[in-house]
Parts: structure tokens; C-alpha cells; sequence
């Protein structure tokens, strides 16, 4: 299990409280999920992803991760439309355990609202939703 | 629970410092998986060895000439008749699967009963479970001439499962040859206590005593080895520094569930539990005669399970890709009609099989596909109000999904239990 100190909760990305994490790539939010969901998982052994197209509300779950020892469900952190789903993970899932913020993000939304990602925690507010989780 | 209840097994900080994922499972905190991952632990056992931390499990001690006839009546296992296609008596040396059940027939807890000698057996529950199957022993002992020692946390286990585990421990015992000789499935040799006229049998390099069961909870090829607690740390530590060149991994439970699923063999408190213990594919346990007509024995719980008057039915079942449900109230079984007929007891991912035009392999199976690289499949177990066969489909649904699975009698082909030990060497 990693100690708070060893997570990598990179500054670019912003959070929520069931642990996704959202990066702004100029109007197009990509979306996985963070270093210490994956590490609480353990091995991703599949992704079911939603359809390209699909249009979720903020909150609402668009897709699950299985691991060996659970399903769990992975929500939109903004309300908008899926207009990418990341292909790897069909073959490789680990991508999610091993990058969880590059190759093994997990969809591209375009949000309804290119303001809402703001309401996300910064990784400091992150960090300290993390201390009061333990 | 809170925090000073939640007991330690002697590896605990070990554990911690090796970056295991921790929770409590039995009322101990006990590892997850490790870095390298629950699935490469899972294949690991299956193509090398896995070393378990199990000192979370409890043993119980039943000794005296009151201890056979109390367990023939507590245990469900006819210690008399288990022994072989003559069905002998067990003796010293050897072991029995069993189940403790109350008088309504429901699962207490189940067991593995070693014949120390003559008059002296070594229970192992599951954890948390030694008193409470020290108490029932107790109070069916009556006047008879029994001793009952509860030694929880008193004895360390450690298991090493997996084809290459006769190899690693041939590394650290000392004349591996005697100690392996004639050692067949669900035998042992040696004690855990030094003081044993049994001590002698199985040592290790450095001279500390062990006992070396041919057992495990993993369906693989594999050893349990009873110690002394303040020995297990040191022990853990040359194992596997021998396993290093075998492909040794540290494993979790995560890995000891799905191995166990795979293998199937029950999850006490989840496959079998408070509810009548018949029907199931752990029903080889029971006493029956040669028709199943009647019990060979009379046991507590008998009268129970001779007059049930809601039949219900335990299968194993595997899916036909990874995705798994999850366990709940709202999950349920329903037949090809879409009728709901009961519940779901376990589902895991079995990491190390697939199908391949409808047959199951195992990455471990000898005829397998040239380049078999399988996802995994969904297995476990269902309990329904209705009779199934082999080969019938059935649809689990939680609040998420659907999947279809199918009734098997077995799960992962090619175990290796039960090979000749001459033939893991």
C-alpha cells in the first residue's frame, strides 16, 4: 500500500472526491483515475468503457474497472459527451495500474460547460481529503 | 471494530515493510497482494510457488482416549472410514477435511484434522473461529476423557503452494529426501513443538523444528508448515531467499481467493455458512453410505439434514469472459426463464484460464493452445432453490450488469494437489 507521501498526484490535473482525476486540454477534458485508486484496486484486469458519443452528467457513472478483486465504477467528473474512449486498455488494462495519468487515461469528454473542471479539488485539496480518509 | 481489536499475525510488520496492500479479513490485518500484483501471485503458484502468511488461521488441540468418538460426533468427516478406497481408519500422519455443523445442520466452520498419535488430533479453523470451536468440543465433551487447548496465535503457519515448492523446501530442510519420502496428499511429518517425540521428523537446515503438511487452499501441489511464532519471521526470510530461483512470489489473499475459487473449494462464511450444509460440491465431507440413503455415522447436525424441508442446491459455475458481479443483496441468480432462484456465494476472476471453442485450459495445462495467453474467467459459487445440471446456463445480475455462466463440475483443469511428490522433486 503506498503512503500519501508516495503517491504521484501531478499539479496539472485537477480531482474529485471519488478519485478521477481531469485534465484540460484546451476545451477537451481527459479523464482517468488517480494513482492511489489505482493502488487501492490493485490489478485492472478490464475497462468497460462507454461508447463514443454517449453524454454523461456530471457525477454519473460511465464506465467500470475490474480488478482481480472487485467491480467498481469510474464517474464523469464534468457533464458532457464522450468523444474519446482510450482503445489500449481492450489489450492492456495494466496501462491504468502502471500510467495512470498518460497512457492509462481513460476517456475524452467534451464538457457542456468548459468552466465546471474549476469545481475540482486542486492535488493539495486532494491530498488533504486523502488525510481525512485515513 | 475498532483499531486495538483487530489482531496482528508475527509477519505483520513484514508486510508493511514489503508495501503489501492491507485489510482485515478474519478479524486479523492481513496482506491483499504485493507490488508485483494479485494476478502474476495467482499464476505464480500455478506455474512456480506462492508463499502465504496464514498464522491469522487458528489450531486447536483435542487429546485423550475421549478424542476420536468427540470428534466423530462434532466432526462430519468419519475419521474411521476416510482413509483410501478401503476406507480406513486415519492414523497418525494423516489428515481429513471436515466440517463442524450445529444442530439445525449449518456450518460452524470447516476443518482440517490431523492425527498427531494415537490419542491426540490438531484441528485447524479458520480465523477468529478457535474458540468458538473450542467452546463446542467442550461443551459436547461431557464426562468423557478429552483435553481441548485452544492455541490461537500460539502456533505460526506459513503455506508454500505451487509445482516448485517440493524444490524450494528440499533447499532448507535438512535430509529433504527422508522428509519427503512416501509424504502423499494430506499427510504430514514433524511438530511444531520442540518438546514433540515428533520434532525430530522434519527440521530445517538450521535445526528448527516444523510440521510439514501435504495440504493447502490453493488446489496446487504444496506444503503447510506449522512453527513456533518467534520462528516464522526467520523462516519466511530463507524461504525465500531458496524460492528466489524457482519463481517464488509473496502472495495475498487476493491470490489465495481466486486460486481457491478456481480450484473450488470453499470460503467458510461465504460458501457455506448458517444455512443447511447439503447439496453442495463439499458434500464428499458428509458420512454418507455407499447409496447415500443414510449417514455411517451419527453426528451433530444429522438429524437436521436427514428432514430439510426447503431443498436448496450449491453449484460452481464459470463465466464466459472476466467481468464478474458483485456480491450483495440485490444480486441475484435467475434460470433460462428469467424466474429469480437464489444468490450468488463467491465470484472472482480465475486470471489463469480461458476458453478456447468451449473448453477451459489453464496457462498451467499440458495440452494447452500454443500461444494460450488468457483474460481470465468469472467463477464461483451460487446457492438456488432450484435443481441444476451440468451444462445449464443461469444469468447473474447485480445492479450494474448482466453475465451468463454455465454449471460446471470443475472449474481450472490440471490441479496438481494431488501429483506424486517423486514427480515435483
Amino acid at each position: 500500500m503506498k503512503e500519501l507521501e508516495e503517491l504521484f498526484l501531478p499539479d496539472d490535473v485537477q480531482y474529485t472526491e471519488t478519485h478521477e482525476w481531469a485534465r484540460d486540454d484546451s476545451g477537451s477534458v481527459t479523464v482517468g483515475i488517480t494513482d492511489y485508486a489505482q493502488d487501492q484496486l490493485g490489478d485492472i484486469v478490464f475497462v468497460e468503457l462507454p461508447e463514443v458519443g454517449d453524454i454523461f452528467e456530471e457525477g454519473e457513472e460511465f464506465g467500470t474497472l475490474e480488478s482481480v478483486k472487485a467491480v467498481s465504477e469510474i464517474c464523469m467528473p464534468v457533464s458532457g459527451e464522450i468523444t474519446a474512449i482510450n482503445e489500449l486498455l481492450e489489450e492492456a488494462p495494466e496501462l491504468v495500474n502502471q500510467e495512470p495519468y498518460n497512457n492509462g487515461w481513460i476517456i475524452k469528454v467534451k464538457p457542456d460547460n468548459p468552466d465546471e473542471i474549476n469545481n475540482l479539488m486542486t492535488s493539495e485539496e486532494y491530498v488533504e481529503m486523502l488525510k481525512g480518509e485515513e | 471494530m475498532n483499531e486495538e481489536q483487530i489482531k496482528k499475525t508475527p509477519l505483520h510488520d513484514w508486510h508493511l515493510e514489503h508495501d503489501a496492500n492491507m485489510a482485515v479479513f478474519g478479524g486479523y490485518e492481513m496482506p491483499l497482494w504485493y507490488p508485483s500484483g494479485a494476478k502474476r501471485e495467482h499464476i505464480a503458484v500455478l506455474k512456480g510457488a506462492g508463499i502465504f502468511d496464514t498464522s491469522h488461521m487458528a489450531v486447536i488441540m483435542v487429546e485423550g482416549p475421549g478424542a476420536l468418538t468427540l470428534l466423530q460426533t462434532c466432526f462430519t468427516k468419519n475419521l474411521e472410514t476416510c482413509i483410501g478406497k478401503d476406507k480406513t481408519p486415519l492414523v497418525p500422519g494423516r489428515c481429513a477435511y471436515g466440517i463442524f455443523l450445529d444442530d439445525l445442520g449449518h456450518v460452524m466452520d470447516d476443518a482440517i484434522a490431523s492425527q498427531v498419535a494415537p490419542e491426540i488430533y490438531m484441528i485447524v479453523v479458520n480465523a477468529g473461529m478457535g474458540g468458538q470451536i473450542a467452546r463446542h468440543l467442550k461443551d459436547h465433551a461431557g464426562m468423557s476423557d478429552v483435553a481441548i487447548y485452544d492455541l490461537t496465535d500460539g502456533v505460526g503457519k506459513m503455506d508454500i503452494q505451487g509445482p516448485m515448492s517440493a524444490r524450494i523446501l528440499a533447499e532448507i530442510l535438512r535430509e529433504p529426501e527422508t522428509v519427503f519420502d512416501r509424504m502423499v496428499y494430506f499427510s504430514f511429518k514433524g511438530f511444531f513443538d520442540e518438546n514433540s517425540p515428533l520434532a525430530d521428523a522434519v527440521r530445517l537446515s538450521d535445526g528448527t523444528p516444523v510440521m510439514l503438511s501435504r495440504t493447502g487452499y490453493t488446489g496446487e501441489f504444496g506444503f503447510e508448515i506449522f512453527l513456533n511464532p518467534d520462528n516464522i519471521e526467520h523462516v519466511w526470510e530463507i524461504a525465500l531467499k531458496a524460492g528466489a530461483d524457482f519463481g517464488l512470489e509473496i502472495c495475498g489473499l487476493a491470490a489465495r481467493d481466486s486460486l481457491r475459487t478456481g480450484a473450488m473449494l470453499s470460503l467458510s462464511h461465504q460458501d457455506i455458512g448458517p444455512w443447511p450444509f447439503i447439496n453442495n460440491p463439499w458434500s464428499f465431507t458428509l458420512p454418507f453410505n455407499d447409496d447415500r440413503t443414510d449417514f455411517t455415522k451419527r453426528f451433530i447436525g444429522e438429524e437436521a439434514l436427514k428432514n430439510i424441508k426447503k431443498m436448496e442446491y450449491t453449484y460452481p459455475f464459470a463465466g464466459f469472459d472476466l467481468r464478474k458481479v458483485s456480491l450483495g443483496d440485490s444480486t441475484v441468480v435467475t434460470d433460462s426463464d428469467g424466474a429469480e432462484i437464489g444468490v450468488v456465494l463467491t465470484c472472482v476472476t480465475e486470471m489463469a484460464i480461458g476458453r478456447v471453442e468451449g473448453r477451459i485450459y489453464s496457462v498451467a495445462s499440458p495440452d494447452r493452445p500454443d500461444g494460450f495467453n488468457p483474460k481470465g474467467l468469472s467463477c464461483g459459487f451460487v446457492k438456488v432453490t432450484k435443481k441444476l445440471s451440468l451444462g445449464d446456463t443461469v444469468e447473474l445480475k447485480d445492479g450494474r450488469r448482466t453475465i451468463k455462466v454455465v454449471i460446471v463440475d470443475d472449474i481450472r483443469p490440471d490441479r496438481t494437489a494431488r501429483k506424486a511428490i517423486k514427480n515435483m522433486l
